[in-house]
C-alpha cells in the first residue's frame, strides 16, 4: 500500500495536518517504510488515512465545461497532456458520480442557478476547481451578463489563473487538490 | 387491444363483447359506459424531455426542450443564452484595439477569425490596407486555425458518436498548430495576433520551420482521420440520410458555412467576397450533395485539405516586408523619432492612452470563418470607441436551423445532428 | 457597392417606400418606413433582379441624444443575396415611445431569433412574432442592456485611485493609500 507517511503526520487530537513543502506531491511513492511493509505483508495506518488514499488517487470530474477554458480542459485530458496520469482522468457525464466540478469558463448571471444545481446534486465529498480569470473572479467581463467569480456561487477549493489556463496549469491544480485532500479527515469518522 | 381478465374473476375466460361479460363487469361494480379498451390503450401522449444544459454532447451548454413521440422528436425548442457574456456591450465601453482581446473569446475555436474580422471592419472605416506580407501572414494564421476548429469538431463530434480514438488523434495534430500560436504570440488559445492595421508583431524565425512541417504532414494525417472514420460503417450508419437541410431551407434559415455547402450551395465568402488577399489563392470550395450529417463530415474534411492549399501558397510566395500599416492614425510612431520628435512623443501617448480614432460612419465586413460568415456591424461616432458593434455570429443562425432539422429523427440521432452543425456556445450566446 | 442592386431595385419598384438613401465605405443603406418594410422584403426576396433570400441579421442602434430631431432607434436588417452575391441594409427609425415594428418571420424563417435577440437586448418589440420572448437572458431580466441608458456594471472594482467609490467605507483597508479617508 502506497502510503505517503512521510507528508502526513498524525497530531494528537487525531487531526493531520500538512507538512509537505510546495514543490512535492503526495502521490504514493515507494520507501524505505513500503518495502519493509510487502516483504512483511502487513501494514499499519488509520482507516482515515486510506479513505483518503483512495478519494485523491481516483478523482472523477463532472463534464462540464462552459467556455474557452473547457477547451483546455479537453487538452487536458487528451494525449499530449493525459490527464489519466494523475488518476483524474474519469470524466463522468453525470453529476451524480463524480466528486470534483471543473469550473472551466464564464459564468453567466443564466448559468449561475443551473451550477449551484448541478454542485449540489453531486455526491458528498466533493472539490470545485475554479479554472482561469473569469471563474475565479469574472476576469475581463465586469459586466451584466457574468457572475463576479463563481465562489459566489460554489464554495471552490483551487483558483487556477490564467485565460485560459494551460494545460500544466490544471494539472497543477489537481495535484494541489490531491495534497489538501490527503490533508484532510474523512467527514464520516469526524462524527 | 385488450387486457385479459384475471382467473377466478366474473368475467374470466369470457368475451369483452358479450353480455356476460358486462353482467360479469357490473358484479365487480365496474360502471356499464367504462370501455375496458380505453383503460389499457396508451394514448396519444408525448414526453417533454430536457437535454443539457450539462450535457456531454451538447458543446458547451445548449439546452434543448425535446417534444418526444416515444422514441422520436416531434419538436425540439433550443434555450440558448447560458453563455451570454455581453461581448456587445463590452465592445462600446473600450477602445479599438482594447476590443481586440475580446474578440478572442467570443468564438474561442477560431480567435484569428473573430480577430481578423473585427480589424477588417476597422480598417474599412479607416480606410486602410494592410502591407502585402501581413495580409499573408493573417492568411497562414486564420487557414492554421481552420485546421485546429475541424479537427477539434472532428474529434468531438466522432466522440459524440463513440469513436474515442478519434477525438486522441485529432487533439495529437490540434496541438502541433496551437505550438504554432504559442510561438508567435506566446499563447496556445487566445492569441490577439492580428490588430487593427496589421499584426501583432512578425513571425519568429522558428515559424517557418513549424510551418513547413505542418505542411509536410498534415496531408497524411487528414488521410488517418478519414481512415478511421470516413468509411467506418458505424459512422455511416449513424449519420448518412441523418439531419437533412434542404438548400432553400438552409437559405432562409440564414445558415452559411459547412451546413450551406453541405446543402449543396456553393457559397464562401472567401471566394464571393475576398477580403485580406484571399484572391490570390487558387482552391476549392467541397459541396455536398443530400445536406445530410455525413455530408457536412465529408466537406469539413475537404476543407481542410483546401485549407492546407491555402497554407502552401501563402507560405511558399509569402513576401519581404512590412507587416504593419505606417498609417500614423494606427501606428505608433517608430522607437526613433521618439528620441528627436516632441509631436511624435505626443502623439505616441495619444494613441497609447486614448486610442485611435475612427471616422463616423456604419460598415458590415463578413468573413469565411470555420463555422460561417462571421460579420462584424460596427457603428462609429468618431470618437475612440465603437458606438456599437453587432456581431452576426455563424453559430446563432446555423443552430436556429436545428429544430428543422431533427424533427422526426431519433433522440439518439439529435446528438449527431447537433455534431453535425459545429457550434461554439460563446459565438452563439456572445 | 454592394446594396446598390437593392436600392436600385426599390427605387424603381417601391418607390414610395424609399425615405431616404445613403452610401459611404462602399455600402448602400436604404432607410424604409415601418408600414412598407414586409412588402419591402418581400419583394427584394422575390425578385429575380434581388433575390436577397437569406437573412444576415436584425439588431437595432439607440442613439438617446438625437431625439427629437430624429428618432431614437435604428433597426438595422441586413439581407443577402447568394445569387447575385450581395449584401443589402435597410433601416427603420423608431422613435423611443412607439419601438415596434412589424415582424418578418414569415418572410424569412432565419428572422425568428434573430428578432427575439433584438427585443432581448435593446427592446424592440416586433409586433406578429409567434413567439417573443427573451433568448438569451434569464426570462425574469429587466431591461434591455444594449440600450445606451443601461449601465453594464458587474462590480466595482476597487483601485487606490477609487476607493470611495468602489468600496463602502467599513471595508476599506485601513493601511491602503487613501484607505484612510
Amino acid at each position: 500500500m502506497g502510503l505517503n507517511n512521510e507528508l502526513i503526520v498524525p497530531r494528537a487530537a487525531g487531526r493531520s495536518i500538512l507538512l509537505a513543502d510546495a514543490g512535492t506531491i503526495a502521490l504514493p511513492r515507494t520507501g524505505a517504510a513500503e518495502r519493509t511493509a510487502l516483504q512483511s505483508g502487513f501494514v499499519t495506518t488509520t482507516l482515515g488515512k486510506v479513505i483518503q488514499w483512495g478519494r485523491y488517487s481516483s478523482l472523477w470530474p463532472a463534464l462540464f465545461g462552459l467556455a474557452c477554458c473547457a477547451i483546455e480542459m479537453m487538452a487536458t485530458g487528451a494525449a499530449r497532456y493525459d490527464m489519466s496520469r494523475f488518476g483524474c482522468e474519469v470524466f463522468r457525464a453525470s453529476p451524480r458520480q463524480s466528486d470534483l466540478m471543473i469550473v472551466a469558463g464564464r459564468v453567466s448571471q443564466k448559468m449561475a442557478p443551473v451550477l449551484r444545481h448541478i454542485y449540489d446534486q453531486m455526491p458528498e465529498p466533493k472539490w470545485v476547481i475554479s479554472m482561469g480569470a473569469c471563474a475565479s473572479s469574472g476576469g475581463m467581463f465586469n459586466n451584466y451578463a457574468i457572475v463576479q467569480g463563481v465562489d459566489k456561487v460554489v464554495p471552490v477549493d483551487v483558483y487556477i489563473p490564467g485565460c485560459p489556463p494551460r494545460p500544466e496549469g490544471l494539472l497543477d491544480a489537481v495535484m494541489k487538490l490531491q495534497k489538501k485532500i490527503a490533508g484532510e479527515l474523512p467527514g464520516s469518522l469526524l462524527g | 387491444m385488450t387486457a385479459l381478465p384475471p382467473p377466478g374473476t366474473p368475467t374470466a375466460g369470457l368475451d369483452p363483447l358479450s353480455e356476460q361479460y358486462e353482467a360479469g363487469r357490473e358484479m365487480l361494480g365496474i360502471e356499464p359506459g367504462l370501455d375496458a379498451i380505453d383503460l389499457v390503450e396508451i394514448g396519444d401522449s408525448t414526453m417533454e424531455l430536457n437535454m443539457g444544459p450539462m450535457h456531454p454532447s451538447t458543446h458547451g451548454v445548449l439546452r434543448l426542450v425535446l417534444n418526444l413521440d416515444g422514441e422520436v422528436v416531434r419538436e425540439c425548442r433550443p434555450d440558448i443564452g447560458y453563455l451570454h457574456t455581453g461581448f456587445e456591450k463590452d465592445f462600446e465601453r473600450h477602445t479599438y484595439q482594447q476590443c481586440i482581446p475580446y474578440t478572442d473569446r467570443m468564438d474561442y475555436l477560431s480567435p484569428l477569425f473573430n480577430n481578423l474580422g473585427f480589424s477588417l471592419a476597422v480598417e474599412k472605416l479607416l480606410g486602410i490596407e494592410v502591407p502585402l506580407r501581413g495580409q499573408y501572414l493573417r492568411v497562414i494564421m486564420c487557414e492554421l486555425c481552420r485546421l485546429a476548429s475541424h479537427l477539434l469538431w472532428y474529434g468531438t463530434s466522432a466522440l459524440d458518436l463513440g469513436a474515442t480514438t478519434a477525438f486522441v488523434y485529432a487533439w495529437r495534430d490540434r496541438e502541433k498548430l496551437l505550438d504554432i500560436n504559442e510561438l508567435v504570440s506566446g499563447v496556445r488559445m487566445h492569441t490577439s495576433f492580428i490588430r487593427v492595421g496589421g499584426l501583432l508583431a512578425d513571425v519568429p524565425d522558428p515559424f517557418y520551420e513549424m510551418v513547413g512541417a505542418v505542411i509536410k504532414t498534415f496531408p497524411k494525417l487528414i488521410d488517418e482521420h478519414e481512415l478511421l472514420i470516413t468509411k467506418n460503417p458505424i459512422w455511416r450508419q449513424r449519420t448518412l440520410g441523418l439531419g437533412r437541410l434542404s438548400p432553400e431551407d438552409a437559405m432562409a434559415y440564414g445558415a452559411t458555412g459547412p451546413v450551406l455547402r453541405g446543402s449543396g450551395v456553393p457559397f464562401d465568402l472567401r471566394k464571393a467576397q475576398p477580403y485580406s488577399s484571399y484572391d490570390h489563392f487558387d482552391f476549392d470550395v467541397p459541396i455536398g450533395r443530400t445536406g445530410d450529417v455525413y455530408d457536412r463530415y465529408l466537406v469539413r474534411m475537404q476543407e481542410m485539405r483546401e485549407s492546407l492549399k491555402i497554407i502552401t501558397q501563402a507560405f511558399e510566395n509569402l513576401p519581404d516586408g512590412p507587416v504593419n500599416t505606417t498609417d500614423r492614425r494606427v501606428a505608433l510612431p517608430p522607437r526613433n523619432e521618439l528620441n528627436t520628435s516632441m509631436e511624435s512623443l505626443i502623439h505616441h501617448f495619444k494613441l497609447v492612452t486614448e486610442g485611435m480614432r475612427v471616422p463616423a460612419g456604419q460598415v458590415y465586413q463578413a468573413i469565411e470563418s470555420p463555422r460561417g460568415e462571421l460579420g462584424f456591424y460596427l457603428v462609429s461616432d468618431g470618437s475612440n470607441r465603437p458606438y456599437r458593434c453587432k456581431v452576426r455570429a455563424p453559430s446563432f443562425s446555423n443552430l436556429s436551423a436545428l429544430p428543422h432539422m431533427v424533427r422526426g429523427e431519433l433522440i439518439a440521432d439529435v446528438v449527431a445532428v447537433i455534431g453535425s452543425i459545429d457550434i461554439v456556445l460563446g459565438d452563439v450566446d456572445r | 457597392m454592394s446594396g446598390a442592386r437593392a436600392a436600385d431595385l426599390l427605387e424603381r419598384e417601391l418607390p414610395a417606400a424609399v425615405r431616404r438613401r445613403d452610401s459611404g465605405f462602399d455600402e448602400v443603406t436604404v432607410w424604409v418606413d415601418r408600414a412598407d418594410l414586409v412588402a419591402v422584403c418581400t419583394l427584394l426576396r422575390d425578385h429575380p433582379d434581388a433575390a436577397y433570400t437569406t437573412p444576415v441579421f436584425v439588431t437595432a442602434v439607440d442613439w438617446p441624444d438625437r431625439e427629437p430631431a430624429e428618432p431614437r432607434f435604428d433597426v438595422v436588417y441586413m439581407l443577402r443575396s447568394l445569387q447575385h452575391n450581395d449584401v443589402c441594409r435597410l433601416i427603420v427609425q423608431l422613435t423611443e415611445d412607439d419601438p415596434h415594428v412589424p415582424t418578418l418571420e414569415g418572410v424569412f424563417a432565419g428572422m425568428d431569433w434573430h428578432e427575439r435577440e433584438c427585443y432581448d437586448l435593446i427592446g424592440i418589440t416586433f409586433t406578429g412574432h409567434h413567439d417573443l420572448k427573451r433568448i438569451l437572458l434569464p426570462t425574469d431580466w429587466d431591461g434591455h442592456p444594449l440600450r445606451k441608458d443601461y449601465a453594464s456594471f458587474g462590480e466595482p472594482v476597487a483601485f487606490t485611485h477609487n476607493l470611495e467609490w468602489a468600496l463602502p467605507a467599513q471595508e476599506r483597508p485601513r493601511d491602503m493609500p487613501g484607505g484612510s479617508r
